[in-house]
């Protein structure tokens, strides 16, 4: 069924952004309807979400707060994406009329402040692209999980913003200065030191900071309004001013400059690995720190990135590779395992940490897994999580995950769930449903947070979405995971937010008002009264009905 | 193959949109990180490679129909491949580009085509050529030449300029350059003159199979009959078509070398001296055709198969075509064997080159897309600090001049043969 917004509405709007940046053809709508993991939560596996009513391409500030306004005086449903990932980027309901703002065009980087170190940036500037200007001054950024393809904005304006380099760098949330905010009733707010116009460098003040306002208990994935600028905290980078990769696609190599160390550190237990963590915090070494390549499953992982990074190759190969006996041993040998880049201030500097490095690993009994420490692997590893431009390679087994699981906290609460994580997941694996790379394919940050502290790891949960009974599979692991963790008194998991996505919203609140601290949603409820009375941002800012909590008993 | 072969590819499409970029591991500036000349002009999700996946998927689901903004979506695209090298960074089990031609395909055959097409394809069609031209001054270019006929007689070689070096008088002299160059060779060559068709390339792309279908055929016919083992040509359009799809679609076994190859192995082993250093500064355009899709290609019939429950690989092995055995250091060789010659690299090379604008169809459909892609090109060429802009494709090369006379830029255009020439 096509449903369009009111012609008098769509003739407002397009007089603000101009007759080529609205559109209500169908199947420009789809092509924003459709996103990855709909499958898992829609009707009949539907591979698309609620389509939007219209997309509009704003290019500044001003008409997004132009369009939001008229939004607001025909009642219609405003979802800003940028790069816009994952099925919570499109809208929730089908029957809502609802308008899906593209913000590509919006992709300036406004400022760079080499001297304060940070950027200025509109939300189609990817990590890529900042990344790559701000090395040639000597700077870097924190690139999030899902990788340099994702807007900045998008996550340091509102969820975690978690990476590689966080340990060292910082999660985006914390690296948030000031920031534009258009509010879902089209007001301009500026946060922080920016609204007492004093400049980007400080998100808190002087003048309001409503940093807990628009993030939230999970982030407003589009829910509260639109962001439209922010300036983002920039950190040092000893590395050469470009890159210049070698080797042929898809494994290019970076060669690994004198002041950095590439590693992939072995441990012969859980704990051992937890140690290890406690100590790379305290000694306070490490520029990236990530379990990554466990991606593709522990059991499979070093038959396959042996492999991907042979430009001749293909995965047909892995089924030979992992049946190879010194891949079986260098299996073992990275079965608990993770990858640390060290960054130097000077040589001196970055062999003190090698130093410190190495007590660390006698100390815990941890070790380098050579074959993954040789130049080959080594430079490929540098380049995967410096510019961290593979995170595609999640679906690179049938072009379906799902990360479950990935509770954050200390090295020891997540060592204590890995056990059951990976038992659960290798039981989900019997029927053949799902791909089957042994129950550890857990990956995660080495810390989530600037200096360590909080961690955690998610299972890659690998289904076929052209198969039903492979989506079948990967929603009844999503189902035993929520299952699990509850048995174990294990907070529920990523599975749980992604699930969320296809349920009505009844059962959103029953399930939000069963937390443990329901006080937060209340006062996101009225945070939401204030900021958006005419109800045109979505339920992915979580929120809950005055008196819902206490109806609900727990 | 057929739109719904392609189902599994949109239904495992991510949405991740990697095909707007070039690989992030190259991206060395925000200005030149784009790779999707389609997204940059129509910059709905709709004009990337993941989004027409997309809307073949919701063509084939009844959930759309063909409008106009469809077709736009659809034909506004170079099919430059850029994309398909930047999903196969991750992905195995894609073919975003092949994808997108089978959607132009389909739509071409329900009738939804654009009328600057098809007035070239019934050029094509009447006078087996791209530009529209009287057949009979195909081989006006070699008039005072003395060459085999390979309508009469027999040789080895065959030398296909292409449509656009044979009647584009201002890119002639490459076509005589050429022939200087496999006459210093010495090998035995021909050419079909007036007689010669085009190889069917373009008309495949713009989504006409059955015209491609009956060039390739006739020229196949026409090769056998001529006793010819192997075609040189200068055109990266040709090579990849003869290369590639004709070997896949048209079951050739004939060897295919462009001129960069052959002039490459003729400097290797010393045959050919540069003895008039030209000296200036230049930048190399790899053409979509001669560098990503100018891999060496094996052709493949088989199925698909799981491994490890649902990991996807195939039965027998489908060779991978990403880009990374394009024609790159041919060229390169080439330019770094002329005295006099500094080269300097753009951002986007090799496999992740931005695209001339001139393929597809999009230059006889989208003059103002095309020339905006290749002011693109230029722009970044001149960014290089390089005097002139050197290339190995006739189309590339018409559409930087065109780009260039219109504006105020100071940067020649050279092909890569007529600096050769003019070193000998």
């Amino acid at each position: 069924m096509i449903r369009t917004i009111p012609k008098e509405a769509y003739g407002a709007i397009k007089d603000i952004v101009g007759a080529d940046n609205i559109s209500d053809d169908p199947a420009i709508l789809d092509s924003y309807a459709f996103e990855v993991m709909s499958e898992l939560v829609r009707p009949d596996h539907c591979h698309f979400m609620p389509r939007p009513w219209a997309i509009v391409l704003p290019g500044s500030t001003e008409e997004v707060a132009a369009v939001t306004r008229l939004c607001n005086k025909y009642g219609i449903k405003v979802k800003p994406i940028s790069t816009g990932w994952y099925h919570w980027a499109a809208p929730l309901k089908d029957d809502e009329p609802t308008v899906q703002f593209d913000l590509r065009r919006m992709d300036k980087i406004i400022e760079i402040d080499e001297k304060n170190m940070y950027a200025v940036v509109e939300p189609y500037v990817i990590c890529a692209q900042l990344q790559a200007e701000v090395m040639k001054r000597g700077l870097n950024v924190n690139i999030i999980g899902a990788g340099c393809s994702t807007s900045i904005v998008a996550s340091a304006c509102a969820y975690f913003g978690a990476g590689p380099s966080s340990f060292y760098m910082g999660n985006n949330s914390e690296n948030l200065l000031g920031q534009e905010w258009v509010t879902p009733a089209g007001d301009v707010i500026r946060t922080g030191s920016l609204s007492s116009n004093c400049g980007w460098f400080c998100s808190e003040g002087p003048g309001p900071s409503p940093r807990g306002i628009t993030r939230g208990t999970l982030g407003s994935r589009g829910g509260l309004g639109t962001y439209t600028r922010c300036a983002i905290k920039l950190s040092p980078w000893e590395g050469p001013p470009v890159m210049e990769p070698t080797g042929k696609a898809p494994g290019y190599r970076l060669p690994i400059p004198e002041k950095f160390r590439v590693y992939t550190i072995g441990a012969p237990s859980w704990d051992a690995y937890a140690d290890c963590f406690y100590k790379i915090y305290d000694n306070g070494i490490g520029y990236i720190f990530h379990r990554q390549f466990n991606l593709a499953g522990a059991d499979l992982a070093a038959a396959l990135w042996l492999t991907y990074i042979d430009p001749t190759k293909t995965l047909n190969d892995v089924e030979t590779a992992v049946a190879d006996p010194e891949i079986k041993r260098i299996t073992e040998e990275s079965r608990i395992s993770f990858q640390l880049i060290l960054q130097g201030s000077s040589i001196e500097n970055i062999q003190l940490q090698d130093k410190i490095l190495n007590a660390i690993m006698r100390q815990c009994g941890c070790y380098k897994v050579e074959r993954f420490c040789e130049p080959d692997m080594a430079e490929f590893t540098n380049m995967y999580l410096q510019r961290l431009g593979h995170k595609h390679c999640n679906y690179m087994w049938v072009g379906g995950y799902m990360g479950s699981w990935m509770q954050p906290g200390t090295p020891d609460f997540v060592k204590g769930y890995v056990p059951i994580a990976i038992d659960s997941f290798a039981k989900d694996q019997e029927s053949g449903k799902l791909v089957q790379c042994g129950g550890d394919a857990l990956m995660g940050c080495g810390s989530t947070i600037g200096g360590g502290g909080l961690c955690g790891l998610e299972q890659f949960v690998s289904y076929d979405p052209n198969d039903d009974s492979s989506v079948d599979a990967c929603i009844q692991h999503m189902e035993d995971a929520v299952t699990t963790t509850a048995r174990h008194g294990i907070p529920p998991g990523k599975e749980y937010i992604y699930l969320q996505v296809g349920w009505p919203e009844e059962k959103v609140w029953d399930a939000l008002a069963r937390m443990p601290q329901k006080f937060v949603l209340n006062f996101q409820r009225k945070i939401k009264e204030a900021f958006d009375p005419n109800a045109l941002g979505d339920r992915n800012y979580p929120w809950l009905p005055e008196g819902w909590g206490e109806k609900t008993t727990g | 193959m057929a739109l719904q072969d392609f189902r599994a590819d949109a239904m495992r499409c991510t949405r991740c949109a990697y095909c707007k970029w070039i690989p992030f591991d190259l991206i060395k500036s925000a200005r030149f990180s784009r790779g999707c000349p389609s997204m940059e002009a129509g910059k709905y999700h709709s004009y990337s490679a993941g989004g027409r996946l997309i809307t073949a998927l919701s063509l084939m689901d009844g959930r759309s129909t063909v409008t106009e903004r469809v077709k736009d979506s659809i034909f506004k695209c170079n099919l430059c491949g850029q994309c398909d090298v930047s999903c196969k960074i991750c992905r195995y089990d894609m073919e975003p580009l092949e994808a997108m031609r089978e959607l132009r395909a389909t739509i071409v055959s329900e009738g939804h085509t654009l009328p600057q097409l098809d007035q070239v394809i019934e050029g094509l069609r009447t006078q087996f050529n791209m530009l529209g031209q009287p057949a009979k001054n195909r081989g006006n270019w070699a008039a005072a030449l003395q060459i085999k006929n390979l309508t009469k007689e027999s040789a080895d070689y065959v030398f296909h300029p292409g449509c656009r070096y044979s009647f584009d008088g201002e890119l002639a002299h490459v076509t005589r350059d050429c022939v200087d160059i496999l006459q210093r060779a010495g090998i035995d060559f021909g050419i079909f003159g007036q007689n010669e068709k085009c190889c069917g390339g373009r008309a495949y792309d713009m989504g006409y199979r059955a015209n491609f279908n009956s060039m390739a055929k006739a020229n196949l016919s026409a090769w056998k009959r001529a006793g010819v083992t192997t075609v040189i040509t200068p055109c990266a359009e040709c090579y990849h078509t003869f290369s590639r799809k004709y070997t896949a679609k048209a079951g050739s076994e004939i060897k295919v070398v462009h001129m960069v190859q052959f002039i490459a192995q003729l400097v290797r082993e010393g045959k050919l001296k540069f003895t008039r250093p030209q000296k200036m500064t230049v930048t190399y355009h790899d053409p979509c055709h001669l560098g990503r899709q100018g891999e060496p290609y094996v052709a493949w019939e088989g199925e698909e198969k799981k491994i490890f429950g649902q990991a996807v690989c195939y039965d027998p092995p489908r060779p991978r075509y990403n880009g990374a055995f394009g024609v790159y250091e041919e060229p390169r060789e080439i330019l770094r064997a002329i005295p006099g010659i500094e080269l300097r690299e753009m951002e986007r090379i090799r496999e992740a080159s931005w695209c001339c604008g001139a393929g597809g169809g999009s230059r006889e459909a989208y003059p103002e897309f095309s020339r905006a892609t290749a002011d693109e090109r230029l722009e970044e060429a001149r960014s290089t600090g390089a005097a002139a802009i050197v290339t190995a494709c006739s189309w590339c090369e018409r559409n930087f001049l065109d780009s260039i006379e219109s504006s105020e830029a100071k940067l020649k255009v050279f092909d890569i043969v007529e600096l050769v020439a003019q070193a000998l």
